[in-house]
């Protein structure tokens, strides 16, 4: 009985990831090239247009410095703006999950669905990015790219769970401008993506708290070739638990939203 | 079959508030299998929020409620997989077309693939769709849409059928078609809980009538039991400036009332009018049956009844 109706969960959380690609796919070009053109912007500027000027990090060009941090942010816009602005269009002007309530489908598989589209969404366009950077020449680590899906698909999890609490919270779409401004950007620009955090001791406890860190170091490790199984694992482990608690978080609002 | 087994839905005391609106408030209803059931109520009445509360959008705070036998808030899976849900909004995925969208419902509900293309075909010819199967949903009208939410509900081949305002906005056309097609799922031996502001239409489908005012069940009956409770009788309509003449003549037992500027008067037999506009010499506009439509007003104080 009990794991007959995880079967199910797990079914009808798939079809609710389904049901984001078939809408998805539609307007495909228009869906990808937001979240690829930040990243790219960003190298162009910076990683070549600065690195002149700043010279070497660690033995690497600003650039090659750079380019896992792009990896791990295409994830990160990927996740957070499926999940605050996609799903609360969803939820609002759409009423999606009005329809789907009617059916088999409950809350727990629409928000565990959200969480299978958005990792697997993110996870290919990390991947996608990170091809592009490779190509670039700016992966050292050849490999990694094969790390990329999963790294960008795990990191999209918090990430996503922090969109979906958003949106479950803000009265009104213009207030996800506020989340951006005080969680998003913060989380961004601080983590570890365009400078060291080494020797900064209170940015880098701080820092701790935020998930896309460690996302961000995962994929430094990962393509610079640094792997170190015990920073490695407390990342991954790390990651995890933000999941699990954000995830959870997420799901209580969720179903405050939608079961009235 | 045990008793239980025939009723679909019992509500005992039923309660649910939000915040501090009480949107039900005490609400006791039985809908018996093979039932039409219909229900009525001003808007704001807490008609969506009931029909919430049967298949687990809405939390009840109060009371019981069993639909199958089941509390459709600890299994709502099991309780959904017997009924069909046409509700208040369409909430049809506009980017998609007819077909597409219908298949991911199937899917939703658990149809295996070869069988869903086949039902899906089948309904959307019921509903005189099948013309539109790769339009967009946005390019629908309303009443195509309308249909288009009774082919999704109807995928489960549900025991239960809820229509919350099934016919609002729909052209008479349409209107008829979905009459028709209610009338048949009875035939069928399914349940149906109706929602509508339209008296006809409950008049037509439904067996028994629930009317509920602000969160509670004000009167429940067949229609014409209603009618002879609440309103028996006939109506007459006046012209407004006739009612200083008609007033001094109206015989006992008669209730009056104004709707549309008009002066009306409610008798019990058919010949208490004829014999008051003979009397005063004063024509009707109209003389008519007293229909569900005086019960609902009266009961829902909208009537402005100034006798009763
Ligand atoms: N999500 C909500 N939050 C707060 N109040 C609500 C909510 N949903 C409904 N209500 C209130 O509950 C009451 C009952 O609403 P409900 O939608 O059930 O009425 P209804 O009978 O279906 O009306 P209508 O004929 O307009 O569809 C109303 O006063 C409404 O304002
Ligand atoms: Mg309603």
């Amino acid at each position: 009985m009990k794991m007959n109706s995880l079967i199910t969960t797990a079914r009808l959380s798939w079809h609710v990831a389904v049901r984001n690609w078939v809408v998805y796919r539609k307007d495909f070009i228009a869906n990808i090239s937001p979240t690829l053109a930040d990243p790219a912007l960003v190298l162009a500027s910076l990683g070549v247009g600065l690195s002149p000027f700043i010279g070497h990090i660690g033995g690497r060009t600003y650039a090659e410095f750079l380019a896992p941090g792009m990896v791990a942010t295409t994830a990160l816009f990927t996740a957070f703006f499926e999940c605050s602005y996609g799903f609360y269009i969803r939820m609002t002007f759409e009423s999606v999950f009005k329809a789907m309530l009617t059916t088999a489908i409950g809350v727990p598989d629409i928000v565990i669905g959200e969480f299978i589209w958005v990792a697997i969404r993110a996870g290919l366009m990390a991947t996608g990015s990170g091809l592009v950077l490779l190509a670039l020449g700016l992966v050292p680590n050849l490999w990694a790219c094969l790390l990329f899906p999963f790294i960008g698909g795990l990191l999209a999890l918090p990430c996503g769970a922090i969109g979906l609490l958003s949106a479950s919270l803000v009265r009104n779409i213009n207030q996800f401008q506020t989340v951006y401004s005080f969680v998003i950007a913060p989380i961004y620009y601080l983590s570890g993506v365009f400078f060291p955090l080494t020797g900064l001791s209170w940015l880098s406890v701080l820092v701790q708290f935020s998930p896309f860190y460690h996302g961000v170091r995962l994929l430094q490790m990962s393509s610079w070739g640094e792997w170190n199984w015990v920073e490695g694992l407390s990342h991954l482990a790390a990651l995890l638990a933000f999941t699990i608690a954000l995830g959870w978080l997420s799901f209580l609002q969720v179903r405050r939203k939608l079961i009235l | 079959m045990t008793e239980t087994a025939t009723r679909v839905i019992e509500a005992q005391g039923l309660m649910k508030s939000f915040g501090s609106l009480d949107a039900l408030r005490g609400c006791d209803l039985e809908v018996t299998a093979g039932e039409c059931v219909g229900l009525l109520g001003p808007n704001g009445a807490g008609k969506s929020t009931f029909i919430g509360c049967l298949y687990g959008t809405v939390a009840p705070t109060g009371g019981e409620l069993r639909v199958f036998g089941l509390d459709p808030k600890r299994e709502p899976r099991a309780v959904k997989a017997r009924i069909g849900i046409v509700p208040q909004e369409n909430a049809l995925d506009e980017e998609l077309t007819v077909l597409e969208n219908m298949r991911l419902y199937a899917r939703f509900v658990g149809l295996p693939r070869g069988m869903a293309t086949e039902r899906i075909e089948q309904l959307l010819a019921h509903m005189a769709l099948d013309h539109k199967r790769d339009a967009p949903i946005r390019s629908l009208s309303g009443g195509m849409k309308r249909r288009l939410a009774f082919v999704r509900a109807l995928l489960v081949n549900p025991e239960l059928l809820i229509l919350d305002e099934p016919t609002t906005g729909l052209d008479p056309t349409v209107r008829h078609l979905i009459w028709e097609r209610v009338l048949g799922y009875r035939q069928e031996g399914k349940t149906v809980l109706v929602t509508t502001h339209y008296m006809h239409e409950a008049e037509l489908l439904c067996n028994r009538i629930v009317i509920l005012d602000a969160g509670r069940v004000m009167a429940m009956g067949s229609p014409q039991e209603l009618i002879q409770q609440y309103a028996p009788g006939f109506v007459g309509y006046f012209p407004a400036e006739t009612e200083i003449r008609l007033r001094p003549n109206l015989p006992p037992g008669t209730a009056t009332f104004e709707q549309g500027r008009q002066f009306c008067v409610r008798a019990p037999r058919f010949e208490d009018l004829t014999e008051l506009q003979r009397v005063t010499n004063v024509s009707a506009v109209q003389l008519r049956p007293a229909s569900l439509e005086d019960v609902y007003l009266k009961l829902t104080g909208h009537g402005l009844d100034e006798n009763e």
